[in-house]
């Protein structure tokens, strides 16, 4: 079947998310517009207006009531899903790069750059209590020193957020306490994407040192490794498929392949490791992948400013490496 | 003895390491030599001291001082002493401005045991290896190549700090240090040998793997050369030492096919010299006025040189008998811009690339010269090509020749044939090729066309016996091609040294279909190691040839094995990874169940475990779908 091509934005997609039951797709990119998409036939819901800079990320909670989005003019907002209505303005001191709803959605995480003097910072606030929203003030805000969080998932019940690191880290940080109380450090490189699969208790990391990696969401342990040649900007997990997007971002590279459609979405088989497919399309770089939480389809939003939403043919069900 | 310009003296220097492992040079040596003072004009340095205790040093001293006083006054004197017995070589200073170096005699080494220098061609399935440098050069690994995936023999941290190079029968693989060069061999790769030159760039062996000759811009000093230094390999010592004003055309120095001879131009000069003695062919160098260029047959003891015009003289080019010296073939040229010389592999043909400026024009058009070695008083024909030459190649063992020509993005490949019968057939031709470079196979027959660096790695593979191609591929950003010595294998890679990404190597079947993708982190270059000659003679390679079906059936059931086996390999570790993931699986959703509970608190009671948990939740919407537009007009109002 024909991929479907959302057409929504400016610049390069920088995120997308599906809501819990998959029937929204939320997109967003460089440019400051939040989009909604049914996934079904790719038809817009609308738009969240209101940022003033490139938007780094975007959750929905569980109930698809409320959207969260963080960005570079260094403010994370909520949002109602349905109409669109800016719910709270949360201003940092600088950009806000990932964000989430824990599983309850009454508790948002979001982490901000290391940058212009200020530390990283991931913050937690509840949002039953409308002070802290009102005032700004995060009920836990755990600094880290070392290296920044470039992208951050909340653990299965609401404990604690598994953020990967530029230097490759994985750390679990207690909503609580903020303490550390688990670390992982099996990557190398800067870690570009973190996600979990649907029951949450995985979870896959995507590496620049070209690997993608699953772990248990609870205790951290590294489960398996999937190598490419290229570095990993995003990965997705669905029972027992991985799925990866990569290159690099276009400022990065002085001289790459930028051939028409050499930008390749990778199938991993979960258990074997092995690649088994690929998907082109893009036209450049793929910076994020998502399954749709019924694993019968997949999306991925590229450089090229484009997202587009896969069905998968019979066969790909019927796959099955020889075991 | 003395050392004068014009005469070469064939000395050997005997080699010496003092105390510990350290190989120090005799440039070491001559650096730390006293300095000149007022009234003394030089020091000779005697060796083979015998070694005495303080009763007899007196005696000892009378003896040295009559044998050296006859070449001069002697002014001054010391006599190392260590543990109370004359140590080391004895000083004196004479009036008279020379300097001899003679070093003591060492004690016999013990005999250091390699193992066997040629166990990588036992392998029982015939595996070739290769040398890989990655991670930008921290890492060397030797590989053997099998089909299914490259072997690891041996790899080590910062074996090289630069690169590597293996000499010619693939014996040794030399390695690039701040101090010098080291060789490495055998089934473990164990250290055979060090040559000291500090601060060396570059490294050529003789074809016999005799020598080694090593360069270094450092350590020349205008009495002591040392800029190039060739080396004895299996006794470590040093022959030689030249200076060299410019290393830009490496190597300076060209051996003969059978390692008697090397040679080297300068200007107007070409000069000859011999082993094992190190000196020059006659004592002397030739004059050739103006000599633009040589180089040896692969095959024989005859040298190919050529000279411009020469006012009212045409340019021409000289075959040149060594030892004897006698001119066997001259061709005159004219109006020649320039030429270069391309042997065939086995000396049986020279090509002469003649580019040339006729009278009246101001283009410049190309001839190949080919000159028949083999055939009496070796005629040659010419070749005329119409277009620029990007590239020409020789077949190996054969009599073909392959050129490509033209200009980008017109670019074109022709196949010549030499023929016994005195002609030159131009026998394909194809137009339209993405392709830089040729690499025939060592053996002949197959080439590799290949579009390198600019050109996005396009790949040709031709088939030379009829010219059809018979693969057409590609491997971008391609920066290399190396054919493995057999002539079943060939090796593109992307080399970090040229591209920063996809640095990988990939390998392809003689016919271009693709085997395997090797990705290195920061790979920077592989090398095959070559292989000696067939110890077969032309006889029995016929005899095997004619057998060929016998034996490739016994081969064949070993390759099915081989790959039922790998199958087999890889269907058992897809099981247990599989019955890993399963178990894995398995305990985590009993910690899943167990906490169900907690989930349902968490979302105010509404199970969310399975997508269609809340059916009743559902609401049922109408969606459309954009399927067709149809512009149907109204007719004409």
């Amino acid at each position: 079947m024909r991929p479907i091509l959302l057409q929504g934005h400016e610049r390069s997609i920088t995120q997308i998310k599906y809501n819990r039951e998959g029937d929204l797709l939320f997109s967003v990119a460089k440019d400051p517009v939040a989009n909604a998409w049914y996934s079904v036939n790719g038809e817009r819901l609308g738009t969240y207006n209101g940022h003033t800079g490139a938007v780094w990320c975007v959750d929905a909670d569980w109930d698809t009531k409320n959207v969260l989005t963080g960005s570079a003019d260094n403010s994370c907002r909520l949002w109602d899903c349905e109409t669109g209505k800016q719910l709270a303005l949360l201003e940092t001191s600088s950009a806000v790069r990932t964000c989430g709803f824990d599983f309850s959605g009454n508790i948002i995480m979001f982490s901000t750059d290391k940058q212009m003097g200020y530390q990283c910072f991931l913050n937690y606030f509840d949002l039953r209590d409308p002070q802290q929203i009102e005032d700004n003030q995060p009920y836990l805000s755990v600094p880290c020193n070392e290296s920044k969080i470039t992208s951050a998932v909340w653990g299965p019940l609401g404990e604690f957020v598994i953020a990967g690191h530029e230097n490759g880290e994985i750390n679990q940080y207690s909503a609580k306490s903020g303490e550390i109380l688990k670390a992982a450090k099996e990557h190398t490189k800067q870690i570009n994407d973190i996600q979990t699969s649907v029951d949450l208790t995985m979870l896959i990391s995507a590496s620049k040192d070209c690997t993608a990696k699953m772990f248990d969401s609870t205790n951290l342990e590294h489960i398996k490794t999937f190598k490419t040649e290229r570095p990993v900007n995003s990965a997705a997990i669905s029972f027992s498929h991985v799925v990866m997007g990569g290159g690099q971002e276009a400022m990065e590279v002085t001289t790459t392949s930028t051939r028409i459609g050499k930008f390749e979405a990778r199938f991993f088989h979960a258990a074997y490791e092995e690649e088994f497919g690929r998907v082109k399309g893009h036209f450049g770089p793929i910076n994020c992948v998502a399954f749709h939480p019924d694993g019968k389809s997949y999306s991925s939003g590229g450089e090229d400013g484009y997202v587009r939403i896969h069905y998968f043919d019979p066969q790909y069900f019927d796959f099955e490496l020889e075991a | 003895m003395e050392y004068d310009d014009g005469e070469e003296p064939s000395f050997s220097d005997p080699e010496d390491f003092v105390d510990d492992s350290d190989q120090e040079l005799l440039g070491d040596v001559l650096r730390d030599k006293p300095q000149e003072a007022d009234g003394i004009d030089s020091v000779v340095v005697v060796d083979n001291v015998p070694q005495v205790g303080p009763e007899r040093l007196e005696k000892l001293k009378n003896v040295i001082q009559k044998i050296f006083s006859k070449f001069g006054k002697i002014t001054n004197d010391f006599y190392p002493i260590a543990d109370g017995k004359t140590k080391g070589p004895v000083l004196l200073a004479k009036e008279k401005k020379n300097v001899v170096i003679v070093w003591e005699a060492p004690e016999k080494q013990p005999f250091k045991d390699f193992g066997n220098l040629r166990h990588w061609l036992e392998d029982p399935d015939c595996r070739d290896q290769y040398s890989v440098i990655y991670d930008s050069g921290e890492r060397t690994g030797i590989f053997a190549n099998d089909v299914k995936e490259p072997i690891e023999v041996e790899e080590r941290a910062r074996w090289t700090e630069t690169y590597v190079r293996w000499s010619p029968k693939g014996t040794y693989l030399a390695t690039f240090h701040q101090r010098g060069i080291a060789l490495w061999g055998g089934e473990k790769f164990k250290q055979i040998q060090r040559f000291s030159h500090q601060g060396v760039q570059l490294i050529d062996f003789s074809p016999c793997e005799r020598y080694v000759v090593t360069f270094s811009p450092l350590m020349d000093t205008k009495d002591d050369p040392q800029a190039i230094i060739i080396w004895d390999v299996l006794t470590g010592q040093k022959k030689r030492g030249f200076h060299c004003e410019s290393s830009a055309h490496w190597p300076i120095f060209k051996w003969s096919p059978d390692g008697k001879f090397f040679a080297r131009m300068t200007q107007d000069t070409l000069s000859i010299y011999e082993t094992p003695s190190m000196g020059l062919l006659d004592k002397k160098s030739l004059r050739i006025n103006g000599i633009k260029d040589f180089s040896w047959s692969p095959g024989d003891n005859i040298i190919a040189f050529w000279v411009p015009e020469d006012k009212d003289i045409p340019a021409r080019v000289t075959l040149m008998q060594l030892p004897s010296r006698n001119e066997i073939r001259v061709r005159n040229l004219f109006n020649v811009v320039d030429c270069k010389l391309h042997w065939q592999k086995n000396g049986d043909y020279l090509c002469v690339k003649v580019d040339r400026t006729p009278k009246g024009t101001q283009g410049v058009v190309t001839n190949f010269e080919i000159f028949r070695m083999r055939e009496k008083q070796v005629p040659v024909d010419v070749v005329e090509m119409k277009e620029s030459i990007i590239a020409f190649a020789w077949e190996p063992n054969g009599s073909k020749f392959a050129v490509l020509h033209g200009e980008s993005p017109r670019i074109n490949v022709s196949f010549y044939h030499v023929k016994n019968n005195g002609k030159i057939d131009l026998i394909k031709m194809f137009d339209k090729q993405q392709a830089n470079s040729i690499f025939w196979s060592p053996q002949g027959q197959f080439l590799v066309l290949a579009g390198l660096r600019s050109m996005n790695g396009a790949l040709a593979f031709v088939d030379t016996s009829d010219c059809t191609m018979m693969n057409i591929a590609e491997h971008y950003m391609a920066s290399d091609v190396e054919w493995d010595p057999t002539g079943r294998y060939v090796v593109t890679s992307v080399s970090w040294w040229s591209h920063k990404v996809d640095n990988a190597f990939w390998l392809w079947t003689f016919q271009g279909r693709l085997l395997q993708k090797t990705n290195k982190e920061r790979f920077c270059q592989l090398l095959w190691r070559p292989r000696p000659p067939s110890l077969l003679t032309q006889e029995q390679i016929k005899l095997i040839k004619k057998d060929l079906k016998k034996y490739s059936k016994i081969f064949e059931q070993k390759d099915r094995l081989s790959q039922s086996k790998a199958s087999k390999e890889l269907v058992d570790k897809r099981r247990s990874m599989m019955e890993d993931y399963r178990k894995y699986r398995e305990r985590t959703f009993d910690m899943y169940n167990e906490q169900k509970p907690l989930r349902l608190e968490l979302r105010g009671g509404v199970d969310t475990d399975e997508l269609d948990s809340n059916v009743d939740d559902w609401e049922e919407e109408t969606i459309e779908f954009f399927i067709n537009e149809e512009i149907i007009p109204i007719g004409d109002l």
